[in-house]
């Protein structure tokens, strides 16, 4: 049951009454019992919410950031219902409609939009419909609520999509699309060609040349159908607040250019995000598939706060690459828990496969690095330069031990790893 | 597609009625036992009270000797006709002039005044004055020929004291101050007792106290027990002379008020649907644990910790900018950024080698230095 502002108004009018024309027990109980009449009469009257019948429609994903539309089917199988509707979603789901005015004659069916723009990844579940339909006279009236389940999943932006033309550009330079020969190490054999005054002279295939009698050249491209296998840890390390976002945000939009590129490359893209557990995990999904299965993958994977298993991750990744890979680990450059739990075990896979550790750096160390006005500022400077430092050191271990790493602040992040994965290429080193 | 939430009214009530039928009949039972256990009065002094301070010892010595109590708290029944009646008026309670009048008009044959004020014994038991003077608890000799007095023997005294003019009675005094003064006004026996403690269920059973109070109450078959409120006194006493503070309509007004606030209440008290909770991530700022190192720092006054930190990254900016290998000597160094920029090697040497600063301020000219330092070799 609810009343309304009427009924107050009512009520007030009877204080009023009361005070002017019979200030008596009878004045007072007259007032009690014409408002009470009144409200009840109104709310006998009133459309019943509970007989209301919902069905949804619209978007089942979004990309962070964009707006979703979701459609309300209401049926109204009794008696006129007039009042409010709220469609309530939890707060991160970002419902941007206030309440719904409901206006709904007996046997009509009406169709109501909401529109949710997502404050954060993940899965957002419609909590409950609730309908408030007031009497004819708008006294008081009777509210119900329905469960009308829909689900819209806010999937990672890809903010980092707008680097994709250039680095795909690049990568074309280096296919030999455009007419660049390049010869490295690792690279595939492609095709024999005629020589021109001006090409490598080292590129000569004597033998072919022997055979038939003008100067032949050999041609070059990269290797194609190799695997990579991105994983993104998803535990403490990725849990800090970098800018506005958690480092996990940052991770996933280098991965998603990385595997954008990678699967333009040719390349065969897999994904891991794994802490104390496997959070995600798409193997090899068909070119056209990538991009879909890697953000629907991710949009639930949450930073833990746990350590992450790095024994896990050697593990699943030893058991899908046979043949030499490439291998991206997005974590944090944390040097206690690197050197601790990922250098003993790393070992296996440098033997075999090629491992690039990417992390976002913090552009706060930064800003409190030099930033020394005052004594607080200056150990707070110290303290800074002393985390850089040790992150230096660890690179440097990293690096000796085989490894390539990526440190880059969150703007840079994921064209740097891209810019990587193309020199690797360039280099014949996948 | 869509279920309902909650229960419809039909199942509410189907829910509800067992609990709201068992919490009636608790209820119900609950005011009928309240009704029939009830005392019509309470208080000190009360014939109904059993507490040590109540008189229901006392009543019930009265019922058992023939006498008929009426106890009550209202004004109407202590001004009823009284011929061949006592009345017994309370300590409780300061009555109006007008009510005393009209006590005194209602022709009681007996009247007890327990610890009487001024203004009663004025008019109920005029030449009576209370002196002031409070007697200790202890037990006395009545000291006086007043029958009810002399055979009850020694009694338990306490209270204020009065005196009697020299028609009356008194007793239980040193003749001036007296406790218990019985006079005659009229066809009338009043008699004026100061000492109400003597007649509580606590102290009846004392000395001759019980056969003091029947000998000097229990005259008449009819006995009604008047205890005075403030209420039945304060509303229409003539004498306060003034019209009321509160003017009786405001009651009416404030009972509707009091019903559309409830209404007010209701209105806006019921939200459309439940607010939505949910589970949030921690926030955890990646820098945190850097900053609370530089507190930590500051705290313990780590000055060494804080000038190697700075010290090793200017040199590590020095030997990229410069091309100096990492693991040069001090002096190769030294000389090379002297040569750079044409500083002082001796105090470019302390600069980067030297001791850790012993103070606050040292620690910031060294920072500053420093800063200074890695800023010029940025530039060209």
């Amino acid at each position: 049951m609810v009343l309304t502002g009427r009924a107050a108004l009512l009520a007030g009018a009877g204080v009023v009454f009361v005070a002017l024309v019979m200030p008596s027990w009878a004045g007072v109980g007259l007032v009690v019992a014409v408002v009470l009449v009144v409200c009840v009469v109104d709310l006998l009257l009133a459309g019943s919410p509970r007989r209301l019948q919902f069905s949804r429609d619209g978007d089942n994903a979004v990309r962070l950031g964009e707006q979703a539309v979701v459609q309300l089917l209401v049926t109204n199988p009794g008696r006129r219902v007039r009042g409010w509707l709220r469609d309530a979603w939890p707060p991160s789901a970002g419902v941007q409609d206030p309440p719904h005015k409901l206006d709904l004659p007996s046997g009509e069916r009406r169709r109501l939009v909401t529109h949710l723009v997502p404050t954060r990844r993940g899965d957002r579940h419609a909590v409950r419909v609730t309908v408030r339909a007031f009497g004819p006279m708008g006294f008081a009236g009777r509210q119900g609520s329905h469960e009308v389940p829909w689900t819209v999943r806010a999937l990672p932006p890809f903010n980092s999509r707008k680097h994709l033309p250039s680095r795909l550009a690049r990568l074309r330079e280096l296919d030999g699309r455009t007419a660049l020969l390049v010869r490295g190490q690792g690279t595939e054999f492609d095709s024999l060609q005629d020589y021109v005054p001006g090409d490598d002279v080292r590129s000569i295939d004597w033998r072919a040349t022997a055979r038939r009698g003008n100067v032949v050249l050999r041609t070059w491209r990269p290797e194609r159908d190799r695997q990579v296998v991105i994983v993104i840890d998803s535990g403490r390390l990725s849990a800090g607040r970098v800018g506005d976002a958690p480092r996990l945000d940052h991770a996933m939009d280098a991965a998603l250019l990385l595997a954008a590129l990678a699967t333009r490359a040719g390349d065969r893209v897999s994904l891991l995000a794994c802490d104390s557990a496997v959070r995600a995990d798409v193997r090899r999904p068909a070119p056209q598939d990538v991009l879909p299965s890697f953000v629907n993958a991710l949009a639930n994977v949450e930073a833990e706060l746990v350590q992450t298993d790095f024994r896990i991750v050697v593990s699943q990744v030893l058991e899908r690459l046979g043949q030499r890979s490439l291998v991206v680990l997005l974590t944090g450059l944390d040097p206690a828990v690197i050197e601790e739990s990922l250098l003993p075990v790393i070992g296996p896979l440098l033997r075999r496969h090629v491992v690039v550790l990417a992390s976002v750096a913090d552009p706060r160390l930064t800003e409190l690095e030099s930033a020394r006005t005052d004594l607080p500022e200056v150990y707070a400077a110290a303290s800074a330069a002393r985390t850089r430092l040790d992150r230096d050191r660890l690179t440097a271990t990293l690096t000796r031990a085989g490894v390539t790493v990526v440190d880059e602040d969150p703007d840079h992040i994921a064209p740097a790893l891209a810019d990587t994965y193309l020199a690797l290429k360039k280099a014949g080193r996948l | 597609m869509s279920t309902p939430l909650g229960r419809s009214a039909g199942e509410s009530w189907r829910v509800l009625r067992t609990p709201l039928l068992v919490t009636g009949l608790i209820v119900l039972a609950a005011i009928v036992i309240l009704i029939a256990t009830s005392a019509r009065t309470s208080g000190p002094f009360s014939p109904d009270s059993t507490d040590s301070d109540g008189a229901r010892a006392l009543a019930a010595l009265l019922e058992n000797h023939g006498v008929d109590v009426h106890s009550t708290e209202t004004l109407d029944d202590a001004v009823q006709p009284g011929e061949g009646k006592a009345l017994i008026i309370g300590p409780a309670g300061s009555l109006g002039r007008p009510d005393l009048e009209r006590i005194a008009q209602a022709r009681w044959s007996h009247l007890v005044l327990i610890r009487p004020g001024s203004r009663a014994l004025e008019i109920l038991a005029p030449g009576v004055q209370q002196t002031g003077d409070v007697l200790s608890s202890r037990s006395r000799e009545a000291q006086c020929d007043l029958p009810a007095a002399v055979r009850a023997g020694t009694v338990t005294v306490s209270g204020p004291t009065y005196s009697a003019p020299s028609a009356a009675v008194a007793c239980y005094g040193d003749g001036i101050n007296n406790t218990v003064v019985r006079l005659e006004v009229g066809d009338r026996i009043v008699d004026v007792v100061g000492t109400p403690t003597s007649f509580t269920n606590a102290q009846l059973a004392d000395d001759g106290n019980a056969a003091l109070a029947l000998n000097l109450i229990g005259t008449h078959q009819d006995l009604t027990w008047y205890l005075p409120q403030f209420e039945s006194t304060d509303t229409g006493t003539a004498d306060s002379g003034s019209a009321p503070l509160i003017p009786p309509d405001v009651r009416y007004i404030g009972w509707a008020l009091a019903f559309a606030v409830l209404v007010v209440a209701i209105w806006r008290g019921r939200r459309l649907g439940p607010v939505v909770a949910e589970r949030l991530p921690v926030i955890v700022h990646a820098a945190e644990t850097t900053e609370g190192r530089a507190r930590l720092y500051r705290r313990s006054r780590a000055r060494d910790r804080a000038a190697a930190a700075l010290r090793e990254s200017a040199l590590g900016q020095l030997h990229e900018a410069h091309g100096i290998p990492r693991r040069a000597d001090p002096s190769a160094v030294v000389a090379t950024v002297a040569a750079r920029t044409g500083r002082d090697p001796v105090m470019l040497y302390e600069l980067l080698y030297g001791l850790p600063p012993l103070s606050d301020a040292a620690l910031m000219s060294l920072s500053h230095e420093l800063d200074v330092l890695t800023q010029e070799v940025r530039k060209p």
